[in-house]
């Protein structure tokens, strides 16, 4: 469980607070998505999570963010680090190894997994993940979505409970990056592994997370059930963010009086509700 | 397209070596160039080098790099050949005298500075950092943090200079002409060209050391290594080897 | 404007391929790039601009073979925007960088003041800032200005939406739909299928190294085969118009869709 309370932070190099009063729990099994615009606070948060903040970087720390029972600023990064397991944004930078086999067991290793473990765990992972195909594979080799499977792959291994991601899809075309939330969801839904997940795209975010979390100018802004923030779209809308386009379909035809039920969800749903108003 | 100091990936009998002798058996070749003047035990040792590079499978790179590293070679051979005043003259150039000397010392100088260089960097071609950090740290007791600077530094090495190849083609993009042939506009260049490297090189580092420290790399210890480098029957050979060369060099 | 004819690029260095490629793109147009990773698209960027030359057929720029034309007059003539800004970015303002863009381009002082003056008020930028201590958003600005700075007759973009919010993409599009307007083409490499949608005429669709498509930007959106082949979706509104099926064809915006919905959920009313 990720616990924060009245949380705020400003870099050391910062002029004002990255993060202000952030009061938000995190259930564990929950898959929460962080949404904003940029300078939002967005990677500032899962600093926090992981530990980065302030040990990382250090500044302002005021409230407090407990971690899986544990207070963030007074466990070690790595203690935390068996609780939560990081992907960062630039993958390229991450990866340690020339091969899929040596990123994964790099973790591995330095946890003191004891050896006789290890070749099981490893297997697991890249099979839970889909890559059993690529572990003598080089790194350089790989597509940028194969690239980030094994990202995640090296951190399951790893058997965290939470997983935090920053735009793990950045770079990635549509059908690289829904194979991405797939395996998300797949985590969360079958070993109940807490997820974090900062994410641009909208849209797709919508169709696995449970719940949001708007984050505007170092604030939470909206943060509840997918639906529930959505009702809200005029609120995104205002400060400029995206809103999937099915949504503002629903805004349009509940202004128009021919619809009143809740905002869909992905494709399926928008033709659900149509088939609804001309029913 | 692959660069320099980039694993070329297989499984010939020197990938399957000791991170330990790959490491070694360049340093003795070293070791052989300094003790010998020997033409031909230095010519005897290129073809060695180019072996080590059939054998593993990677001749054309060490073709690619003997082909570069020949023009520095050569630049070194003129200035020796121009410098070295000792012997008989055997012609002239320019009214300067070249001797035989000049030209032996040249000779000698450009070939070391091929024998050594190869080896070790087609060794590096074949061997996975990884690997030679572990060997490092659980054989030899370095200290894993030292050992993984090292390796980090050289597998790095290929992805600044996809960084660079990234950069000039941006900066050409806007007109920035980098095979000028004008000294001063070539100097002119490096802003263009480091500001962004650095840069980007610096957030680099700075995610990589971030990302490493969240894997625990604090907590490793010289035990930590799954796989463990095994000292075998074809590395004692290729160090026997070694040694003759060592041997060799010193007689001759 | 840019013209491929049985472009073939890449056959050595294994990455990277496009095969046997011919396309043209027209004189005022913009034209999304799509395709999934790996596709080629920025291979083919690139080779627009000159980065890279073709193994094999050749690309003309009006009528002029790229190879033959002098760096100079191709920096002078196209604007090129890269995915990440901190490739390029090496003075210490805003103003420096874009002068820097001019030395190769603009000789003239009056005439780089002033095109400087309009695009640094155009995209909303500070002269004197230091472009390493701005935000992506802005620094992807400052990038795209000094693209456009000495204002090419193409400008191409590759991927220029990727690590920007919603907002600083809209910005960015909308800056680039009124250079379009004045006349400059517009060729963008782009995932984003809903800015495709937005702002693009026409689109040229990449598998694998071929062009497999191409035509308006909405005809092609409607083609589900060739989005099947390209592994791509429609943008919302047109993946459901097509799920709905008769009665909402070619239909692409949420107004639209709205529309077609009233209008049919009251005829049916009606009846």
């Amino acid at each position: 469980m990720i616990l924060m309370q009245d949380f705020s932070f400003q870099y050391a190099s910062g002029k004002k607070n990255a993060l202000e009063n952030i009061d938000l729990t995190i259930a564990d099994g929950d898959f929460v998505g962080i949404i904003g615009n940029s300078g939002a606070g967005k990677t500032t948060l899962t600093y926090a999570i992981n530990g980065i903040v302030p040990h990382y970087y250090s500044g302002d720390f005021y409230g407090s963010v407990v971690v899986d029972g544990m207070d963030t600023v007074e466990s070690k990064p790595e203690e935390l680090a068996m609780s939560v397991g990081s992907v960062f944004q630039d993958v390229d930078a991450q990866m340690v190894a020339s091969m899929v086999e040596d990123e994964m067991l790099f973790g591995l290793e330095n946890f003191g997994i004891p050896h006789s473990e290890i070749e099981e765990r490893l297997s697991e992972a890249l099979e839970q993940v889909g890559i059993a195909d690529l572990r003598y594979r080089e790194l350089e080799s790989l597509s940028g979505g194969q690239k980030q499977k094994v990202a995640v792959a090296a951190i399951i291994a790893l058997r965290p409970s939470i997983i935090v991601l920053d735009e793990p899809t950045g770079e990635l075309d549509p059908r690289s990056s829904e194979q991405i939330f797939q395996l998300l969801k797949k985590l969360n839904e079958t070993y109940g592994t807490t997820i974090v997940v900062v994410e641009q795209k909208i849209g797709l975010l919508c169709r696995y997370v449970k719940r949001l979390v708007l984050l505007e100018k170092g604030r939470i802004m909206l943060e509840g059930p997918v639906r529930e923030v959505l009702k809200q779209a005029d609120v995104m809308e205002s400060i400029g963010m995206h809103v999937p386009r099915v949504v503002s379909l629903h805004k349009e035809l509940v202004n128009r009086g021919l619809y009143d039920g809740p905002a869909p969800i992905g494709l399926e749903e928008a033709k659900a509700m149509t088939e609804e108003v001309l029913a | 397209m692959k660069g320099l100091m980039n694993y070329f990936p297989g499984n010939t009998i020197l990938h399957r070596l000791d991170p330990r002798t790959k490491i070694l058996f360049p340093l003795m070749i070293c070791i052989v160039c300094f003790a010998t003047d020997n033409v031909y035990v230095l010519l005897g040792i290129l073809v060695l080098d180019l072996m080590i590079g059939l054998i593993g499978g990677i001749f054309r790179q060490a073709l690619r790099l003997l082909k570069s590293l020949l023009k520095i070679a050569a630049f070194l051979f003129i200035l020796q050949m121009l410098v070295v005043r000792d012997g008989e003259a055997v012609f002239h150039i320019f009214g300067l005298a070249i001797t035989d000397e000049g030209l032996m010392t040249a000779l000698t100088g450009a070939l070391r500075l091929i024998d050594i260089t190869l080896p070790l960097a087609l060794m590096i071609s074949l061997t996975q950092m990884s690997d030679l950090a572990n060997a490092l740290v659980s054989r030899w007791h370095i200290p894993y943090k030292y050992a993984f600077a090292v390796t980090s530094a050289i597998r790095f090495i290929p992805v600044f200079s996809s960084d660079m190849q990234t950069i000039m083609e941006a900066q050409t993009a806007r007109g920035v002409e980098f095979d000028t042939k004008n000294f001063f506009r070539k100097v002119g260049l490096i802003v263009p060209l480091c500001v962004p490297l650095l840069i980007s090189s610096v957030k680099k580092i700075e995610t990589a050391a971030m990302a490493v420290e969240l894997r625990g790399f604090n907590l490793r210890n010289k035990n930590s290594s799954y796989k463990q480098a095994q000292f075998r029957l074809p590395d004692l050979i290729t160090l026997l080897i070694g040694v003759g060369l060592i041997v060799l060099g010193f007689v001759l | 404007m840019i013209r491929f004819e049985n472009v073939s690029f890449g056959y050595k260095e294994e990455i990277s391929i496009i095969r046997d490629v011919s396309f043209h793109v027209e004189k005022g147009s913009i034209t999304a790039v799509i395709g999934a990773n790996g596709a080629g698209k920025s291979t083919m960027a690139r080779l627009m601009r000159g980065l890279a030359r073709p193994d094999k057929g050749q690309i003309l720029l009006d009528g002029v073979d790229l190879k033959t034309m002098k760096a100079s007059a191709l920096a002078a003539q196209i604007g090129y925007l890269f995915q990440n800004p901190d490739r390029q970015i090496c003075k210490n303002t805003v103003k420096e960088e874009l002068e820097f863009s001019l030395e190769h381009t603009v000789q003239d002082p009056e005439r780089k003041e002033a095109l400087i003056q309009e695009v640094l008020t155009a995209l909303d930028l500070d002269p004197e800032a230091e472009p390493f201590l701005l935000s992506r958003g802005e620094r992807q600005r400052v990038a795209l200005a000094s693209a456009l700075v000495h204002k090419p007759e193409l400008l191409i973009l590759d991927e220029p939406t990727t690590g920007l919010d919603y907002k600083e993409c809209t910005q960015i599009m909308e800056y680039v739909a009124g250079l379009n307007q004045e006349g400059m083409t517009v060729v963008m490499v782009c995932h984003d299928m809903e800015v495709v949608l937005d702002y693009s005429t026409r689109v040229i669709v990449m598998t694998d190294g071929h062009v497999i498509a191409e035509g308006q930007t909405k005809a092609i959106f409607q083609n589900q085969d060739t989005l099947r082949k390209a592994a791509l979706l429609p943008p919302q509104i047109i993946g459901l118009s097509q799920m709905m099926g008769e009665g909402f064809e070619g239909i692409s915006t949420v107004a639209e869709m709205a529309d077609a919905i009233e209008k049919k959920a009251k005829g049916g009313a009606e009846k």
